[in-house]
């Protein structure tokens, strides 16, 4: 583990009844990456994230973050999931403060830094909008605002953009570098979208399902930032042809 | 959408809002068209409207099949009937009004408290769920007799009786809802490290409103029957049900029919007020953006109009 890894897994397996949800896998995270989990449903991406998360128990290995042990235990990451988990009956700026409103008492430094990062996000103008007023991408915003107030450094992001359209999808993609880039966080996105594995990561690993587990490990080559451009680049496609390898055997 | 500086935020959302409410460009539910005289209009006009129809349909029948008064009455004359008598009757309604909403109230929390216990602990559920549904199938008007002889003559036994029948529903509702509250977002809280008490505040509870008043709204229609029940099996000389079980044994059909609608009225007003609650307490229904808080809402008209700064 280099110098500034901020989470290590070591050993950690889980088994459901007779499926290994994820076999004995270590992982080592830098502070401040980008890293894209990728593989096909089954394979343990969202158990691997329930145990980071401490929502699930591992049968085995320790979850460290930051030099801490925290196998198990909640409250450490942020976490981000498909659905927007969006409150109906709050406000835009209420469910960006949710965190606090769910462990503490909300302060008006909440507040306001709730308003500042949606007004600096885009979405200044719809702070007492209920959610029910938002499109898709709009609400995906609100709840990715939501997990970066929590400032937790690690964020965990499972398909966040997998509900969305083509073309929403692609701007939220590029918001979301933005985003990362000036926020200095640590990103862990699950997809099973290859492209967007290798738009978005500094690396990206390969999941296989029974058993779950991590198959490979590609450092991403490309340069950033990126743009529309990027998905054209040789190393891109070069990139995707060997993942593509992997998640469908010779078929490739 | 650019993002001026942070100065004078209220007025400047205020103005935005004002143009945003009407002008919704993301499929949202946008305010509907037309005014407030036009909502009243949809809202209260065309309820009225089929009153009015049913009352004709009711005239035209009687008139039309030269029914005799004593046999059903028209409209006008059952009207007349409880506005001739409204001395006495007037404190007989009000004694109805008093059962039905304090038992209302008894049966809206007790169904409230039982829904969360049997929700939070399965083995009260279990032990619990099968007795409520006994105490629903045992025909009410069986209860009312061995009720008068515990609790006696009082307004006790007719709150006991509303309150009985108004639990239930809001119980099951309230289960329903609290076992039904999506599971990733209890999840969420947890990642976020909440506490049981505070996801039950912030999530779980609101995400029961909707049900909750569901099972209110149940419970209000049929309250003002319970309370009528309790007053046929357990008064002792003035009630609205013996006002019109005497009327009743002195063929005074339009009196009958005039409690009857009186009985009607009641029922039907506590219905709405359970309705306007609603309405008030889940604003996130039927709006798109929050409203201020009363206290604040003069400050931003002011603002919007550009008196302030």
């Amino acid at each position: 583990m280099s110098d500034n890894g901020l989470l290590e897994l070591r050993d950690v397996g889980k088994v459901f009844g007779d499926t290994v949800a994820l076999s004995p896998t270590s992982l080592a995270i830098e502070e401040g990456s980008f890293v894209a989990i990728v593989g096909p449903s089954g394979c343990g991406k969202s158990t691997l994230f329930n145990v980071i998360a401490g929502l699930l128990r591992p049968d085995s290995g320790e979850v460290v973050l930051a030099e801490q042990r925290v196998t198990g235990a909640t409250g450490h990451v942020g976490y981000m999931l498909q659905k927007d988990l969006l409150v109906p009956w709050r406000t835009v700026e209420d469910n960006i403060t949710m965190a606090a409103r769910l462990t503490r008492r909300v302060t008006a430094e909440d507040r306001s830094e709730a308003r500042r990062i949606a007004t600096q996000y885009g979405l200044g103008d719809f702070l007492r909008h209920y959610p029910s007023a938002l499109s898709g991408g709009m609400r995906q915003r609100v709840a990715f605002m939501r997990t970066l107030v929590t400032h937790q450094q690690l964020l965990l992001l499972d398909e966040p953009f997998g509900a969305l359209d083509a073309q929403t999808r692609l701007e939220m993609q590029q918001w979301l570098l933005q985003v990362w880039r000036e926020t200095g966080r640590t990103v862990l996105f699950i997809t099973h979208d290859v492209d967007e594995s290798i738009f978005l990561s500094d690396r990206v690993l390969v999941m296989s399902p029974r058993p779950g587990r991590i198959v490979a490990d590609f450092k991403n080559p490309l340069a950033r930032p990126r743009d529309i451009a990027t998905l054209t680049d040789p190393e891109f496609t070069r990139l995707k042809s060997q993942i593509m390898g992997l998640l469908h055997g010779g078929s490739a | 959408m650019t993002n001026p500086p942070s100065t004078g935020r209220r007025s400047r959302l205020a103005k935005k809002y004002a143009f945003q409410i009407g002008r919704d460009s993301n499929g949202a539910p946008s305010a509907k068209k037309g005014g407030i005289g036009r909502t009243l209009a949809r809202n209260v006009g065309i309820p009225f409207l089929s009153l009015v129809l049913l009352m004709l349909v009711w005239q035209g029948i009687v008139v039309g099949f030269h029914i005799a008064p004593y046999i059903a009455p028209r409209p006008m004359q059952a009207f007349q009937a409880i506005t001739g008598d409204w001395v006495t009757l007037w404190p007989l309604v009000l004694g109805t009004i008093r059962e039905t909403v304090y038992g209302f109230v008894v049966g809206a929390l007790l169904g409230v408290f039982l829904g969360v216990i049997m929700a939070k602990v399965p083995f009260l559920q279990r032990m619990v769920y099968p007795v409520l549904v006994l105490s629903q199938a045992v025909p009410i008007i069986a209860l009312a007799a061995p009720l008068v002889l515990i609790l006696g003559f009082s307004v006790t036994p007719k709150v006991v009786i509303v309150a009985w029948i108004v639990f239930f529903p809001v119980t099951v509702n309230v289960l329903d809802g609290l076992s039904h509250v999506d599971q990733d977002l209890m999840n969420l809280a947890k990642v976020y490290g909440a506490s049981r008490w505070r996801t039950f505040f912030q999530i779980e509870i609101p995400a029961t409103t909707t049900p909750m008043f569901s099972g209110l709204k149940i419970g209000a229609t049929y309250a003002v029957t319970g309370a009528i029940i309790g007053e046929l099996a357990a008064s002792d000389g003035s009630s609205l049900a013996l006002y019109q079980e005497h009327a009743n044994s002195n063929l005074n059909t339009a009196a009958v029919y005039g409690t009857t609608m009186l009985m009607t009225a009641i029922g039907i007003s506590w219905f709405l007020l359970v309705v306007g609650t609603e309405v008030l307490v889940t604003p996130w229904q039927r709006r798109s953006v929050a409203r201020r808080p009363i206290w604040r809402r003069r400050e931003s008209a002011l603002t919007a109009a550009g008196v302030e700064k």
